[in-house]
Formats: C-alpha cells, sequence, structure tokens
C-alpha cells in the first residue's frame, strides 16, 4: 500500500485525505468528466476563473494574491544583494520556495506540509529556473547582474497556500508570474574604481526602481487524467479520482519550457502531444487573462 | 483625548476567506494582515488528548517567510511561534463553550501574511470572527488590542517601529459584553498610574474593535438571510 503511494506521488495522498467521498459520489464525478460535465458545470477544458491582486505585501519588492475558486495562493519576491557563484559570475540567483499553511487544511499543521510543500517548490523551479547551469530559465539571470563576480541581485520567491481547492501549481506559477511583474528592483549606482579583490561600494536606490522584464516568464498548465479523459484546472474532489496529472510551462511564445509528470499510470505517447497542444491553447489564455489583470490594476491606481 | 496618539489603525476584517474551513476570516490592522481558519468541532485526532466533558482546542500560530521587513528563515516550532500559539489558545479557549461539545476537537489556525507590529492582537481578532463564521458557541467575542507609551505619550495600536523604540508594550484582550479581561501581557517598566492610563487606552481600543466586529457578523449574517431568500 505505502509503495502504490509512493509512486502516485503525495498530492494524490493529500487530496484523497482531505476529501472524504462515499463511493456514489465518486462515479459521479468520473462519470460526469466522461460525459464532458463537470460537478460545477464545467466542461472538461474549461479552467474556473482567475482573480490576481498584485502590490498586496508592501515590505516585499513584488507581490501578488491569486484566486481560483477556492484555492487562493500568495506570492512574494524579495531582492537582496548577494554574490554570484564562481560558476556564472555574470549571473544573479533565484531561489523559489513554497509554504501550505495549516489554515488550508489540518493535515498542514506543525510538518505536515513539508512533502507538499518541498513537491511544489521543485516543480516551479523546474518549470521556471530551466537546467542546472540556467540556460533555458524563464527569468533572465543575466539581468541580475550588478558587478560581475562581485555583487548580484538574489531574488527570493516565496510561495504561500492559503486556501486549496485543487490546481495548487497552476494557481502558484500565475502568482509568481504576477508577482514578479509587480517587482521593482532599485536602481544601484556603483562606485568606480574599485579594484581586484575589493568589493565595490554600492548606493540603492530608495527612489528609482527597474520594472522586471516578465515578457519570458512562463505560466504553467496542468492536465489532469480521470478515468479516460484529462480535465483542465482540476479541483480538489476531481483530483483525488485522478490516475496521472501532467504540468506543462508554456511562454507567450509558445515555447514549451517545462514538463513534470506525477502519477504512476501510463500514459501513451501520443496522448502527450494532444495533452501538450491543449495546453498551448489553455496558457495563451491564461497569460491574456493575466495581462489584462495587471492592465486593469496599473490602471486603476492611475486614476487614484 | 481626541489627539492622534489615540487613534488605532484602520481596521479591515472579511469572513469566510478559506472556503474548505468550517470558519475563517482575514483581520487587518494596519499593516498587519493575519488570516485564521478554525476546523471543527470535529473528531479528535489524537485519541490520548480526548477530553471526556470538554472540547479540544489547539492553536497553531504560523508567520509567513515574506511577512516581515527581512525575509525570516522558515523557523516551524521556534519559542516565539510556540508561546504565541499557546496564549491565542488559552484566550479563546476561555471564551468557547467547550462543554457544549465534550470529545471533539477544534482547531484554529493563524497565519501571519503581514506582520507591523500588534500580530498577536490581530490574530486574537481574526481568531474570533473565524469561531463566529464557524458557528462555534461562545460566551462572548474576545477583541484585542495593543497600547504603549513613548515620550511620556500613551500610544494606541503601536506600529513595528513604535514598538521597536524601546517603549513599554501592553497587549489586552477582553470580552465586551461580559467587561472581563482575558489577556493581559507587558513588556517593559511603567509606573502603575501609567499603567493605569496605557490600560485603560488599550481598553477603549478593544471597545472600538469590538463594535466593528459585530458590525462585520451582521452584515455577514443579513447577507446569510439574504441568501436563504428571507
Amino acid at each position: 500500500m505505502a509503495f502504490e503511494s509512493r509512486t502516485n506521488g503525495f498530492l494524490h495522498i493529500v487530496y484523497s485525505e482531505m476529501v472524504g467521498l462515499s463511493i456514489g459520489e465518486k462515479y459521479f464525478i468520473q462519470g460526469g468528466i466522461a460525459q464532458d460535465l463537470r460537478t460545477d458545470g464545467r466542461k472538461r477544458l474549461s479552467p474556473r476563473p482567475i482573480f490576481v491582486e498584485t502590490g498586496n505585501i508592501s515590505q516585499s519588492n513584488g507581490s501578488a494574491r491569486v484566486r481560483i475558486g477556492a484555492t487562493e495562493v500568495i506570492a512574494s519576491v524579495k531582492a537582496e544583494l548577494g554574490r554570484p557563484s564562481a560558476l556564472h559570475p555574470d549571473k544573479g540567483k533565484v531561489s523559489i520556495n513554497v509554504d501550505c499553511s495549516p489554515t488550508a487544511a489540518p493535515m498542514f499543521e506543525g510538518r505536515g506540509g513539508e512533502e507538499l510543500s518541498s513537491e511544489l517548490s521543485v516543480a516551479l523551479q523546474r518549470c521556471l529556473l530551466g537546467g542546472k547551469s540556467g540556460s533555458g530559465a524563464g527569468i533572465d539571470l543575466s539581468s541580475l547582474a550588478i558587478v560581475e563576480g562581485k555583487i548580484c541581485w538574489d531574488l527570493y520567491i516565496e510561495g504561500l497556500v492559503v486556501s486549496s481547492d485543487g490546481n495548487l501549481l497552476d494557481a502558484l506559477g500565475a502568482a509568481i508570474k504576477a508577482a514578479l511583474s509587480n517587482t521593482g528592483i532599485p536602481r544601484v549606482n556603483v562606485a568606480a574604481g574599485a579594484s581586484g579583490d575589493e568589493q565595490p561600494e554600492v548606493d540603492i536606490s530608495d527612489e528609482e526602481f527597474l520594472q522586471f522584464d516578465t515578457s519570458k516568464v512562463p505560466v504553467i498548465v496542468t492536465l489532469t487524467k480521470v478515468g479516460r479523459h484529462y480535465i483542465v484546472d482540476a479541483t480538489s474532489e476531481e483530483e483525488s479520482q485522478m490516475s496521472l496529472a501532467v504540468s506543462i510551462s508554456v511562454n507567450r511564445q509558445g515555447n514549451i519550457c517545462g514538463l513534470t509528470k506525477r502519477g504512476g499510470a501510463g500514459l501513451d505517447p501520443s496522448v502527450i502531444l494532444d495533452m501538450i497542444s491543449v495546453a498551448l491553447s489553455v496558457s495563451e489564455r491564461l497569460i491574456n487573462t493575466l495581462d489584462s489583470q495587471r492592465a486593469a490594476a496599473e490602471a486603476g491606481k492611475d486614476e487614484l | 483625548m481626541s489627539s492622534k496618539e489615540t487613534w488605532m489603525r484602520q481596521i479591515r476584517a472579511e469572513i469566510g476567506v478559506v472556503a474548505k474551513a468550517d470558519g475563517s476570516a482575514m483581520f487587518e490592522m494596519g499593516n498587519t494582515k493575519v488570516v485564521a481558519a478554525v476546523y471543527g468541532p470535529r473528531e479528535v485526532q489524537n485519541r490520548s488528548q480526548q477530553l471526556n466533558a470538554n472540547a479540544l482546542v489547539r492553536c497553531e500560530y504560523t508567520m509567513a517567510n515574506f511577512s516581515t521587513g527581512d525575509r525570516m528563515r522558515k523557523l516551524k516550532g521556534d519559542r516565539r511561534s510556540t508561546e504565541i500559539s499557546l496564549v491565542i489558545r488559552q484566550t479563546m479557549e476561555e471564551c468557547i463553550l467547550t462543554n457544549l461539545m465534550p470529545r471533539s476537537q477544534i482547531d484554529i489556525f493563524v497565519q501571519v501574511v503581514q506582520a507591523d507590529g500588534g500580530t498577536l492582537s490581530a490574530c486574537i481578532n481574526a481568531a474570533t470572527l473565524a469561531l463566529a463564521n464557524a458557528g462555534i458557541p461562545m460566551r462572548d467575542i474576545v477583541t484585542s488590542c495593543s497600547a504603549g507609551y513613548l515620550n511620556s505619550t500613551p500610544l494606541l495600536d503601536l506600529n513595528y517601529i513604535e514598538d521597536s523604540a524601546g517603549g513599554a508594550d501592553v497587549t489586552l484582550g477582553i470580552m465586551p459584553k461580559l467587561d472581563k479581561v482575558t489577556l493581559l501581557q507587558m513588556d517593559a517598566k511603567l509606573s502603575l498610574d501609567t499603567f493605569e492610563n496605557v490600560m485603560q487606552l488599550a481598553i477603549e481600543g478593544c471597545k472600538a474593535v469590538a463594535d466593528y466586529i459585530r458590525e462585520i457578523l451582521l452584515e455577514n449574517t443579513k447577507q446569510l438571510q439574504y441568501r436563504r431568500g428571507t
């Protein structure tokens, strides 16, 4: 039993435990999905409406709060000065960390949420930060360098899951993208004439901020297979019935930036290509929604 | 006294922010933002802790990594969090009618999203709203506010900078209808007369929060009535 659970991934256990479903309810969910009519009336490929709010954490350089149905997540971006790694002296560093708050589920109390938190953190890192060399990252790390080999920006991206009703990865991906677009990196003036091994003096401006470029940051779309069909934007009830899930991160240019498959069930290779094309169209709509909500929020702020 | 030192920061509350919880609320005092979620009454998870005559009340206080000005290394279960969890639990346990729900468990989870002074007060206010939203029977609501003393002036509702300035910080929790103090904490020292003034100021603050909380609860009940069609 323990071995089966392992291969199914921790998310599956989380949702099975959180949601107590009777056999009738399980058949209802599976049957509805098979007939393209889910319990909340959506079609298989329709996502729930997404609401984005940025700038809610005033102490961070950038922040966003995203609500998809009853799922609510907060992302915060903090920038601190640091030293670039010896392997990549011309690049800054980004770390992504997710925390599941016990408010989302009693099982996240104490250290209960650690496994899910690390699974989400790793999946987000894979989708947004590219390979080990830093190449192919959705976030342009060289824009974070200040003085090659000596000073760079370290971005700390923190995600917090406040309330959970499925599709945490997509919500976190959207929140991080929105938080990054809200992030202002202070302008840094480097004192000239620093030689050799000395740390140059830097002056961080309190007033001038550079908006972070997020045009290449991807969004994540998760497709969940229930029975013989797959759905977009699953609720936690639907996720408890899943056999596998594929999360695909896509950027505005339509390039795939990362792919994660969770769950022990096997998947036909032709189905994967199908899922990718669905993800491409869903991600396009998602990126447009995020951009229009951000534009509307900024227009609202300008009016004030 | 109606000078600016006796003003509270702006408060804002919202009920039902965590849809899956039995009761939840978000409470903001100035820049301090706190989310509280209540799960219960439900079956006791750990049989050895079960109480035969009362409900078991448990509480956990967590701070987000990004909640303070400096990014903190996540220390779940560090001493400060444990102490605050204990204080919140004892305060809320006082007002819940635990004898009506024997052999059950009520979990109160409080998550600090942004901290700018007065986090304990905001947590207690949020927990009160969340418990009311969950329909858990209580003797009275519990409201909390902090007050301090800086530059020979009593100040109401300190933010982080004022709190760190070295003056006294009194956190008070009262049950307004019953007119009883359930929580009283103070650090630094104050003369007895000054303390009386500061405590009186904090009581005024608590009563103001109580009026606001009652308004929110009334509004919420009207919404529920409206949705029921009565």
